[in-house]
């Protein structure tokens, strides 16, 4: 169909296609957890065993408890002995404790062992720690549910758990919780505790200070009131020294085991204070994950993944059941219904683990009645009916039944029996199918993702033709009626092919299921490959013209083969961690080519020029494009080296080096407060100073344009005020309500873009007011008659001219909007990263332009050209994405940006502003690009074309990277590092998928208004 | 591909290859036995710096005892060998610069930036300085002239093209997490320069030996064709 080549839009709907394509696999590869929604009551608790009345509220019923928990962050099985903890190993050792081992459960990220060198050591901060991996041992300990690393991520702006907490049972019961420790816990649960403290794990180098503000509270509400009883009913202690030293020194550090006699110290503390109630404590020590030897955690190792749990109980006649020695396996998820049960709570809503053996209760009927809630609790979460542990619960449900008609003993051990199997099989099960990966799905869309880089691939080179022949009459075209049947056919065979393979594979995939909306997406997807199938078949046939890529040179070759071979290097994990110094080497390159190319060329001219005259003749157009360039270029280039060389240093990025001080460290530091107003003032003047200079674009009829950008800017500068990031003298502007501000800035954006396409429909002139301005102004052309012959739809008017200008005028309202938003949205720090893109864009359009470095012309020239420019702001894009701080690991996602001018919490608001701040840096390169093309083309169809081809180049990199990228997840979905290394770029690379798609959007949207206008403005004349 | 008119040029360039390929190797080799290699970059290693500068000097005088004239001799003058100190100084101070702007930590490790720019000027810029004088580099440098069938001044222009390449190559392993001492700056750069040098040099020598052994055999005489025809000798 070369209707689908010749579209302008081919590459925005196959890059949609691939983003449908990337969410298959991106649902292949994160599966989510199950959520009900359910909040549990006690009017849950099951009052009929297989027909036999119990009454559930006296049954379920542990007593008076009151239980801490402890929390050593980093705590490593092997810590957990007499050795280290000497009172610990004692009560162990006379069975007054029982310890597990628990599995912490993967996603645990990575928190490399800190590599600064010495000297720097004591210096760094752990600044971008927000630390929200411990989100999912928390909710995991509270919820009793394992959540998956898309769980995370999609909760990434949500401050709290949603799901039903142990904490949240506990308070409608009446119970009194408090917290000592990280602040995490006051951000996952707010409004759930009596009392708290929490501390910051701001500072990774503070160790002894993190731990002392946790056990100063201790001695105070140990102690009990008048009747000898705790003033609690569940404290919460983490303890986050340990693991700071691990990151510092690593798991042989000397500093480990006083750390440890320290914990031991609060164990006997609590003990010897818990001895004292009257009521019975139970206090559960355990840590979140373990430690490497070398320092960290965040892999699958069984050093970072096996944690302690050591559960003390005050009863004078609590004896643990297990012999000594490493007990049995539980899970983190076993907290939650342990502590609930002991708070006489129901278990939480998603709870899937069970109470651990020591705490259960001596009692035949309640044991048996407590195994029963918890497993008739998991079956209700949505398990198979024909499973062999489903049957097992039932068995046990019959045995139980009959002990409580009966009083056997025998039953009673059976039904105990078959509980744990069927509990520990649905325990199983449950926390497998949360972190299973759908194969069949993965596998798919990776070939699917193929198959749509080879149709791009085919649309784009096809509009890389200098000569795309029109058919001609003479020329066969295939009937409507037989593409249609021939489209068909091949999308019945495409169908029957996907079925056939789902057969003979065999997959459990929902994707084969055929239930009705997996349907859609079944069909969906053939009719994508038909689609593709039929762009790549007429793309091989059609492509035939390719002399424009002979006039490619070395810097076209480099920013190929290097966009190329960047998508490869992935398959090395620090190409991954530290993706940016791959950035930085092919830009430094790119830089460094360029300089000496124009050094080259200047010497050769200015040589020529001072040696002769009958030399320069030679080559009369080097020095008419010398003189439209000028010699300035080359300070100006080696200025702009050394503002890239300064920006590198702005933000410390990667995994290495992050914890090294950076210069937005140096500037945040209150001292030198004075440099970091200079730099946010400098960044919006230095702005404000481009956007007058983008309004000469426009039609800035009584200067609307300039007041209207003037009054963006002095929003700007009040909301900078008003949240106390610049002083003033006036301060009264500091009580200004910033979310006012905000909105007056988007009010004045809107008008500006509104105003514009008012003036090109020529309200204006009717209304009388002329603005008079040459851009926008109506004329009739001469008539030609010989053009009727092969343009019989000619405008009647100089549409064309007047649709080029608003285009370049909207293009640039586009580019402008854009800059000060992100402004808006950006550090201080940052701020002068705006500016310095649009420099960047300037100065390489103009050095890389093929004319000044090779001297001849031709439409070959003006292709390569487009392909230089569109990879070299690809690469821009890139590089100041990274300069900006962003890595590949979650951790350097800005979250305060999303909530700039917001009140209330608002997903998709938060999620936006959120993914235009990370990817300020390749849409404010992308926008320059497109206001680049609006100004060099001279003619609409020209422009048109030029749109065509970046948005095919900007399409096809982007799937081919995707693409390339899926074959790396796959490849190594068992490796140490899926979670921390490979996922989050997964995450990264959708975003950027969805807003390369955003972008060309935009453009198309452009586009559309611009004749939607001049449809408008047609009736009116 | 060089020419084969001038045997005698072919046959110094031969030596003088074989020379680098000698003494340069043994540097790193005895700097590596006696664990020297991770300070390569300190001022303490300065002596490297004078090897290779009395190395390089020495070639020069070589490569330039035959062809020169006693005119020209006598021109190598006080005033000539100011010149060229200051322009080879001006050299590093450039080369000092550049690698501050790609990417060189800017407040510290000077001394270490500065080494690596003084051996860069070395192995690229002295060798051309003090075969065929300042002015005559200048103008290599920038392409205003070009090197016409001057197998030596291609051999030297060659060998400062890949050494800056090697120094340039040797920047990507800095970022990889192998943490070994010999990826701290400047030391893989170090070593880059040292072995974009050599293999230049190698080339050279297997250039040359492809070459004389064409003449034997018809088989590589086809070859040496076929690559002369795609031009791969530049
Ligand atoms: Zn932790
Ligand atoms: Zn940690």
């Amino acid at each position: 169909m070369l209707s689908w080549l010749q579209h302008r839009w081919t590459g925005l709907w196959l890059l949609m296609l691939a983003l449908g394509a990337l969410t298959l696999f991106l649902y292949g590869f994160f599966p989510l957890k199950y959520h009900s929604g359910k909040f549990a009551h006690m009017d849950d608790l099951p009052n009929f065993i297989d027909g036999i009345g119990i009454d559930g509220q006296e049954v379920y019923n542990a007593g008076e408890h009151s239980v801490v928990l402890m929390v050593i962050d980093g705590l490593r099985y092997d810590f957990a002995t007499e050795e280290y903890m000497p009172f610990l190993g004692e009560l162990l050792k006379n069975k007054s404790a029982c310890i597990y081992v628990s599995v912490a459960e993967p996603p645990t990220v990575t928190m490399p062992r800190i590599k600064s060198p010495e000297r720097k050591k004591e210096k760094a901060q752990w600044r971008r720690t927000i630390n929200f991996w411990r989100d999912i041992f928390a909710s995991a300990m509270m919820t009793g549910s394992i959540s998956t690393f898309a769980d995370v991520a999609l909760n990434f702006g949500a401050p709290a758990v949603r799901g039903d907490s142990v904490l949240r049972v506990a308070a409608s019961r009446g119970r009194h919780s408090v917290m000592y420790g990280d602040d995490t816990w006051l951000r996952l649960f707010p409004g759930l505790w009596a009392e708290h403290d929490g501390t910051t794990s701001f500072y990774v180098t503070d160790y002894t200070e993190v731990d002392y503000n946790v056990t100063r509270h201790l001695d105070r509400i140990l102690s009990p009131d008048e009747d000898l009883k705790p003033i609690f009913d569940f404290l919460v202690l983490h303890y986050l020294g340990l693991d700071h030293i691990g990151h510092l020194e690593g798991a042989r550090s000397p500093k480990i085991k006083p750390k440890l006699i320290e914990m031991d110290e609060v164990v006997k503390k609590l003990y010897t204070a818990m001895r004292q109630w009257s009521r019975t404590g139970v206090l559960i020590v355990c840590g979140d994950h373990g430690m490497r030897d070398a320092g960290g955690h965040g892999g699958a190792s069984p050093a970072e993944v096996l944690v302690p749990m050591v559960v003390i109980k005050t009863d004078d006649g609590f004896r643990c059941p297990h012999p000594n020695g490493p007990g049995p396996t539980v899970g983190q998820v076993d907290i939650a219904p342990t502590v609930a049960w002991l708070l006489r709570a129901p278990p939480p809503g998603d709870s899937a683990g069970r109470v651990l053996p020591a705490l259960m209760p001596a009692d035949v009927r309640q044991h048996l009645y407590l195994l029963h809630v918890l497993a008739s609790h998991n079956a209700k979460q949505g398990l198979p009916t024909d499973t062999e542990f489903f049957k097992q619960f039932q068995r046990a449900e019959k045995q139980f039944a009959q002990y409580l008609a009966t009083g056997q003993q025998s039953a009673a051990k059976i039904a105990k029996e078959f509980y744990d199997e069927s509990l520990d099989a649905m325990s199983k099960y449950l926390t497998e199918t949360t972190a299973e990966f759908d194969l069949f799905a993965i596998n798919f869309a990776t070939v699917l993702l193929y198959i749509l880089a080879a149709a791009a691939s085919c649309a784009t080179l096809y509009s890389l033709q200098t000569e795309i022949r029109k058919p001609s009459i003479t020329h066969h075209q295939p009937s409507k009626v037989s593409l249609l049947l021939a489209f068909a056919i091949m999308f019945i065979i495409f169908s029957i092919i996907l079925v056939i393979s789902c057969f003979i594979t065999e997959t459990k995939s929902s994707f084969c299921s055929f239930g009705p909306l997996w349907s859609i997406a079944f069909f969906a997807a053939a009719l994508v490959l038909t689609i593709a199938y039929f762009v790549i078949k007429t793309g091989v046939e059609k492509v035939k013209d390719m002399t424009a890529l002979k006039e490619l040179n070395a810097i076209d070759y480099l920013l190929i083969y290097g966009t190329l071979f960047h998508s490869w290097s992935f398959f090395g994990t620090s190409f991954i961690e530290e993706e940016h110094m791959t950035w930085y080497f092919y830009w430094n390159t790119l830089m460094f080519f360029v300089l000496i190319r124009t050094v080259v060329v200047i010497v050769t001219y200015l040589s020529k020029r001072w040696s002769g005259a009958t030399e320069t003749q030679e080559k009369p157009e080097l020095e008419e494009r010398m003189s439209s360039v000028g010699v300035s270029i080359l300070p100006q280039w080696v200025l702009l080296i050394a503002l890239h060389r300064y920006l590198r240093t702005m933000n410390q990025t990667g995994d290495r080096w992050l914890f090294l001080p950076d210069t937005a460290d140096w500037l945040n530091a209150p001292e030198n407060s004075f440099y970091l107003q200079a730099h946010l003032l400098i960044g919006t003047l230095a702005t404000l100073g481009i956007c007058l200079w983008n309004v000469r674009h426009m039609n800035n009829y009584m200067y609307i344009h300039s007041i209207l950008t003037i009054l963006a800017t002095i929003c700007i500068l009040s909301y900078r005020i008003a949240s106390e990031s610049l002083e003033t003298p006036f301060s009264d502007i500091k009580s200004w309500d910033t979310i006012t501000i905000v909105n007056l800035f988007w009010a004045i954006l809107i008008i500006q873009a509104l105003y514009e396409i008012i003036i090109y429909a020529g309200i204006f002139k009717s209304c009388g007011c002329d603005p008079g301005t040459k851009k926008f102004g109506y004329s009739k052309p001469k008539v030609k008659s010989e053009d009727y012959y092969y343009e019989p739809a000619e405008e009647p008017w100089n549409v064309d001219s007047v649709k080029l200008n608003l285009v370049r005028s909207l293009s640039h309202i586009m580019l402008n909007d854009l800059m000060l938003i992100v402004i808006l949205l950006m550090r201080p720090h940052n701020v002068i990263m705006v500016p310095s893109v649009f420099v960047t864009s300037v100065m390489i359009s103009k050095c890389l332009d093929h004319k000044l470095l090779d001297g001849r012309a031709g439409k070959g020239k003006e292709v390569a050209d487009l392909i230089g420019q569109s990879l070299v702001h690809v690469w821009i894009g890139m590089v100041f994405f990274f300069y900006q701080g962003n890595s590949n690991s979650l951790a350097s996602v800005d979250l305060g940006s999303g909530y700039v001018g917001l009140r209330e919490y608002s997903p998709w608001r938060v999620a936006l502003r959120m993914g235009l701040h990370a990817y300020a840096g390749p849409a404010l390169a992308g926008a320059a690009l497109f206001c680049r093309l609006a100004l060099v083309s001279d003619t609409w169809q020209r422009y048109i074309q030029s749109v065509w081809r970046v948005c095919n180049i900007y399409a096809l990199h982007r799937i081919y990277a995707v693409a390339v990228y899926c074959v790396v997840a796959v490849t190594f979905r068992h490796h140490l590092f899926v979670w921390s290394v490979f996922s989050p770029k997964l995450l990264y690379d959708f975003v950027a998928t969805v807003f390369t798609v955003q972008a060309l959007a935009t453009i198309a949207q452009i586009v559309l208004l611009t004749n939607l206008t001049r449809w408008v403005a047609s009736l009116r004349f | 591909m060089f020419s084969l008119n001038n045997q005698l040029e072919l046959r110094k360039i031969a030596i003088s290859s074989l020379i680098t390929c000698i003494y340069l190797p043994s540097i790193v080799t005895v700097i590596s036995y006696k664990g020297l290699l991770y300070s390569l970059g300190n001022g303490s290693t300065f002596y490297v710096l004078l090897l290779i500068y009395i190395a390089e000097l020495l070639k020069s005088f070589y490569l330039n005892s035959n062809v020169v004239s006693k005119k020209i001799k006598s021109k190598m003058q006080a005033r000539d060998v100011i010149n060229s100190g200051i322009f080879l100084l001006g050299v590093t101070f450039c080369f000092f610069v550049g690698m501050i702007l790609f990417g060189a930590p800017m407040l510290d490790s000077h001394e270490e930036t500065l080494m690596i720019s003084a051996l860069l000027t070395l192995l690229t810029v002295f060798p051309l300085v003090a075969h065929a004088g300042v002015e005559s580099a200048m103008q290599l440098l920038f392409g205003v002239k070009h090197f016409s069938r001057d197998t030596i001044i291609e051999m030297l222009v060659n060998n400062a093209l890949l050494t800056v390449c090697g120094a340039w190559l040797g920047a990507v392993v800095i970022p990889l997490d192998w943490n070994t001492p010999w990826q701290k700056w400047p030391i893989p750069c170090y070593l880059g320069a040292i072995g974009g040098h050599l293999f230049s040099n190698v080339l050279t020598i297997l250039k040359i030996s492809l070459m004389s052994a064409a003449e034997k055999n018809p088989v590589l005489n086809f070859v040496v064709s076929v690559l002369n025809k795609f031009n791969l000798s530049k």
